[in-house]
């Protein structure tokens, strides 16, 4: 008796390469191959209201000038630290130090000189909104006062626009 | 001669089998780019010729809003449309214009009554441009700034 050779049965692929076919199209219409990110900045707002404060606020302020960062903190703006612009570890590593001292602000001013670049700004504001180091956490307070780990500094950055 | 024509069957034709392996390993790398850059953000931005965004950190995807650019010979583009120069002091008249015109000119409540701007400027345009734009947009009412960056790795 002869047996029979099973056939191989062929998956068919058409409907998959269809799926497929369609979903690259989507793809690259909607590709955008430069990742494009946005850092928040709010207009500073005056209020006439004088709500009296439990604490003096942090206030921090950076002023950015030549090569330097200056950090002042406290409405009469006292110099905590001075910076270079190769020192942004070590201004990281600060404004940690300042965060946990007080964990429930969350602003930062700038006051950068006329001629301070734009890119140069922007790697000041990396280093104020959070830690850059990946395994560095700090212990944050929710509304509720519940603790949870966070990376995140001062991450409200207002930017002195009127002289 | 007659034989080989008429005398046999007609064999059918086998339909031919494409080797497709290749072209699907194309295909699924492809895919896998793809959809590694895939950005799930509304905002599409043209970045305007001699601009170069500066490198950032930051990793919140960016919003459709009004586009200002500035590039680094500091000519203004609004929505892609260019539209003058900016004073050495930073001051632009003609972006308040701009941006006064496009609040003015729609009847869509939600653009009238839009504070969001997305400032995208030059990395080595100086603070007082900035300033300029920035002060030029909150006088019209463009009050939350979101400053266009590129992520790095």
């Amino acid at each position: 008796m002869r047996r029979k050779i099973a056939k191989t049965q062929k998956l068919n692929l058409i409907p998959i390469l269809d799926a497929i076919f369609i979903f690259i199209f989507f793809l690259l219409m909607s590709a955008q191959f430069i990742d494009i990110y946005q850092i928040g900045s709010d207009a500073p707002i005056t209020s006439t209201t004088n709500n009296k404060m439990e604490k003096e606020p942090l206030n921090l302020t950076l002023v950015l000038k030549g090569e330097n960062i200056s950090v002042k903190t406290g409405l009469d703006e006292k110099l905590y630290k001075t910076y270079s612009l190769a020192q942004l570890p070590e201004l990281n590593q600060a404004l940690i130090e300042l965060k946990k001292q007080n964990p429930k602000e969350s602003s930062a001013i700038f006051k950068p000189a006329h001629n301070f670049q734009y890119n140069k700004i922007v790697k000041v504001i990396d280093n104020t909104r959070e830690i850059m180091d990946p395994n560095v956490y700090i212990t944050a307070l929710d509304e509720k006062n519940r603790k949870y780990p966070s990376k995140k500094l001062f991450d409200k950055i207002i930017f002195e626009t009127q002289d | 001669m007659k034989r080989m024509f008429f005398n046999g069957k007609k064999k059918k034709k086998e339909p031919m089998d494409l080797d497709i392996t290749s072209l699907l390993d194309v295909l699924v790398i492809l895919l896998v780019f793809l959809l590694k850059s895939y950005n799930a953000s509304n905002l599409k931005l043209n970045l305007v010729k001699d601009l170069v965004v500066p490198n950032s950190a930051a990793r919140t995807l960016g919003e459709h809003a009004v586009i200002v650019q500035v590039d680094k010979n500091k000519r203004l583009f609004v929505n892609n449309k260019p539209i003058g120069l900016i004073t050495r002091s930073g001051e632009s008249p003609i972006l308040m214009e701009a941006l006064k015109s496009i609040k003015e000119s729609s009847d869509i409540a939600e653009v009238k009554a839009a504070k969001r701007v997305n400032l995208v400027f030059d990395e080595e345009i100086p603070y007082n441009v900035m300033k300029g734009v920035m002060h030029t947009s909150a006088m019209v009412g463009y009050t939350e700034f979101k400053f266009i960056v590129r992520g790095n790795y």
